[in-house]
Order: C-alpha cells, then structure tokens, then sequence
C-alpha cells in the first residue's frame, strides 16, 4: 500500500507558480530524496506537505485516506491528526531556545495529552520522558539532556530536532536541507543520524544539497525542476545513467545553489 | 529636625499614593496593552485601524491633557461627574478618592498604548521558524503563543520595559493636576503653605531611591533570563 499519495499538487505565489502539478507515490518504509536547483520548488513542496504552505489544488492521501484536498479557490481545512501525519525537520533547527533538550522534545507530546481534543490513549510524562530519553539515545545525545540549545554545536541542536520531530511518530518525516545550515565538519553526525533511522517501518523525504547522502541513503531520487519532476528513479539510474538534459546538467555542476 | 520628620512622613503619605497608582497601572496596563497589541497586528483591518489611530492619539497627546480629559470631559459632555468623594475603599492609610481613579483610568490607558508597541516590536522579532516548528508539531496557534513565544518575547523587551516602568513612576506626579495627594502634591503643600522648597527635593530622594530598586529588581530579572539566548 502506498504510504503516501500526492495527485497534482499546485501551489502559486501570486503569479509565480512554484508547483506545477507535482504527482508523487511512496511505500511505507520508503526513503526519497528530492535534489534539483534553489527556487525549483522542493522546499515549497516539502512545506506544502507540511500545511505551512497551502496548496492551491491537489490532493495529499496518507495511507490511503485523503488527508488534504483542495480545488482552485477554496480554502481547504487541516485537522490535527493530518498536521501530525508530517513531521519536519527544519534548515534551521528552530528548537525552542528557553527549554532544555529533554523539554523540547517533551513540549509537544506533553501538551497532546492534556489537550481536550486529543482522541485515544493519553500518555503519561513518565511515558513521555521515558520516549524521549530514548530518542536522545537514538540520537547520541543522552548526556545533552539538561543543556539549553544555546549551549550546542549546530550539529548536535540539529540532532535534537530529529529527536523532537520523532517524538511525535509522524507518519512521514521530512527534511528540509537538514545540514546546509551546519558548518562542512558538523554534516557528518546529522547524516549519520539519519542514515540509522533508515528502516522498514520509517517513511522519510529528504530535500537536500548532499549528492553523496542522497545516493547512499535514498531508496528513490527525484529531481524537480521549475515546479515540475523532471525525473524519477533510484539512485542508480538517476546519478549515473541520467535520461533528461536538465537533469545531467545539474548534476555536473548545478551544486553550487 | 522635627520639621524634617513631618515633612518626610507627608511625603511618605504621598509616596504610597503615587506607589498604588504606580502598580494598579502596571497590573492593568501590562495586559490591556498586550491585548491592544495584538488588536493592531489583526488581520481585520476593521480592528487594526481604530486600535492604531487610538494608540496615536494616546501616544500623541500629553499625558497631563489625557488626565484633564478623563477627569473633566465627562462632566462636559452632560454624561457623568466623577462624584467629589471618597470611594470608601481603603488600603493601608490611603483612601482611594474618585480623582485618584479618574488618574488611574487616565495612566492605565496612555501606558497600554506604550506597552501595545513594545510587546508589538517584542512579537514581531521572533522568528517565524519558532511558529512554524510549533505547528508542524501540532501545537494549537494558542499553545504557541504562550508555550513558545511569550518568554521570548518577555526576554527581549525587558529592557525597553523598564524603561516605561522607571518613567511611570516619576509619572505619577502628573497626578497633582488633579488634586491626587501623590508625592508631588505633598512636597508642593509645604511650598505654598510654609513657603518650604527643599521638601521638592526630599521628594526627589524618594523616587530616586525607588528608581534604584527597580534598577535591581530589572537587573535580577534580566539575569534569570540570560539561561537562553532568544
């Protein structure tokens, strides 16, 4: 069954349209990479599936049930259990800085619980703390627990961020550059992480810079171009035996964006 | 030296005036002016621009005008009287006289307005990827406000906030063109009474020593919060 299903996505900032119709299938347990220049759209698609941005048209289906669907003109509506089928992990980082590590990753699953909407199981803190601890094990960053962001490398903040985003269990984990943020000797321990979080079970998109990780870690490359894919693949038949112009171009030397 | 005593326990009376109304507009003006603050960031223009022109007018006209209007206007427009008595209510040795409230209703007002724009600077500051985690990570807009946002914001505007708050407290002698007993209004009692200038600046002892505490009290909360950077 297809984790998730994405019929053609299109999404316009005023005149100018960033996705023009973006078709997209991926099994569970599947691991995409999306390469292609800056302004292509593979950012605003990663956040189109996010909810930060809001397609104009299209259709989202997370195992099998639709979980957006827009037309042209209306203002779709996204419950919660679609937010929390994503899970992003930002360029940026973005922790919380006035909470400790173990209380970023805590926040979220903390204030679930206690929300009034929340439907099925609450979890209990001890619960909630004994996941985290284990995700920052995951992560190797146990003995970070009680420190402030302010007080980690850029590598390892990034690391917690994963950390919190799993916290959440999302369906779907998706990377946004996870590592153009970070100084060239920092990279490493993020791919790294994210490399060990490859399993069955785990369904992730990465959009990324890094040609190497994306051909070691993906499962299936695309590489969209002016709002469109331009061509899918594994990463065998994509980096090596390219079909498209655009395609072979970028990847003999269009890094530098 | 008996002289000395009436004079600084007169003063004192007025001190505790001016203090009451010093932290009855910090209790009321603190949330009304983040509650106008966000009235100018809405997105309904409906709301924005009357809280903007309202936050104009209360920031561009002086205080002691606000204070005369509040005090006399009602009068004047045939809608009430602000009744010449006491209200009957009473901490300590201060009783709250109606003058006292028309200036408090005056200084809670005018502050909001300063507040509005410093708690608006404070908000706008924050970057947008600390929204944007709390939502992807299914945050309510609510929780992020007050579990993501607000103690960075608090962090960032505590130095243009004590600001307003050591200028609230000198202030308060605005008070004095009213009739409200306050600091001011004592110390000038003994210059027309007994022809007295030097309780003026015993008077000013008195805010200076308490400015001095705030500068503390500031300085500590500015070190709680230096555990983060924001």
């Amino acid at each position: 069954m297809n984790m998730l299903e994405v019929r053609s996505l299109r999404k316009s900032f005023g005149d100018n349209e960033v996705l023009k119709g973006i078709d997209l299938t991926l099994k569970k347990g599947e691991v995409l990479s999306i390469i292609g220049s800056s302004g292509g759209g593979k950012t605003t698609l990663l956040r189109c599936l996010n909810f930060l941005e809001t397609a104009n048209s299209g259709e989202i289906m997370v195992g099998g049930k639709s979980v957006f669907s827009a037309k042209e003109g209306e203002k779709p509506k996204v419950t919660p259990e679609a937010q929390l089928s994503f899970g992003l992990v930002f360029q940026q980082f973005n922790l919380f800085p006035q909470y400790s590590v173990i209380e970023n990753l805590m926040l979220a699953p903390t204030l679930r619980a206690k929300r009034k909407s929340t439907v099925g199981k609450r979890e209990t803190a001890e619960e909630i703390r004994k996941r985290a601890e284990q995700l920052l094990f995951t992560v190797g960053l146990s003995e970070k627990a009680d420190a402030y962001p302010c007080q980690l490398s850029g590598g390892q903040q990034q690391r917690v961020a994963i950390a919190r985003a799993l916290m959440l269990s999302p369906d779907i984990l998706c990377f946004d550059e996870p590592t153009s943020a970070l100084d060239p000797e920092l990279t490493g321990e993020v791919l790294r992480v994210i490399r060990s979080l490859k399993d069955s079970e785990r369904t992730m998109i990465i959009v990324t810079h890094e040609m190497e990780f994306a051909r070691n870690v993906s499962d299936r490359v695309i590489f969209i171009a002016d709002g469109q894919i331009e061509e899918e693949g594994t990463p065998e038949e994509l980096f090596v035996n390219p079909k498209r112009e655009k395609t072979k171009l970028f990847l003999s030397g269009g890094h530098e964006s | 030296m008996e002289l000395f005593l009436e004079v600084c326990s007169k003063l004192a009376d007025g001190f505790i005036t001016a203090f009451f109304l010093f932290a009855l507009t910090l209790i009321f003006a603190l949330p009304l002016g983040l509650l106008m603050a966000f009235c100018t960031m809405s997105k309904f223009s409906a709301v924005r621009i009357p809280m903007k022109l309202i936050v104009w007018i209360l920031r561009g006209t002086p205080l002691m005008l606000q204070i005369f209007a509040i005090f006399y206007l009602p009068g004047l427009l045939n809608l009430f009287v602000w009744p010449q008595m006491n209200t009957g209510w009473a901490w300590f040795d201060t009783t709250f006289t109606t003058r006292f409230i028309a200036a408090l209703v005056a200084f809670v007002i005018n502050y909001a307005a300063y507040f509005s724009e410093i708690y608006r600077g404070g908000i706008e500051s924050i970057s947008k990827g600390q929204y944007e985690a709390g939502q992807v990570l299914g945050l309510t807009k609510r929780e992020v406000f007050f579990k993501v946002v607000l103690l960075q914001v608090v962090k960032r505007i505590i130095p243009p906030m004590s600001n307003e708050i050591i200028t609230l407290i000198k202030d308060t002698s605005l008070a004095n063109t009213i009739a409200v007993y306050e600091l001011i209004y004592e110390a000038k009692e003994f210059m027309v009474v007994k022809g007295l200038i030097w309780p003026l600046f015993v008077a000013g002892g008195f805010y200076l020593i308490f400015v001095g505490i705030l500068t503390i009290v500031f300085g500590k909360i500015e070190k709680k919060l230096d555990y983060f950077k924001a």
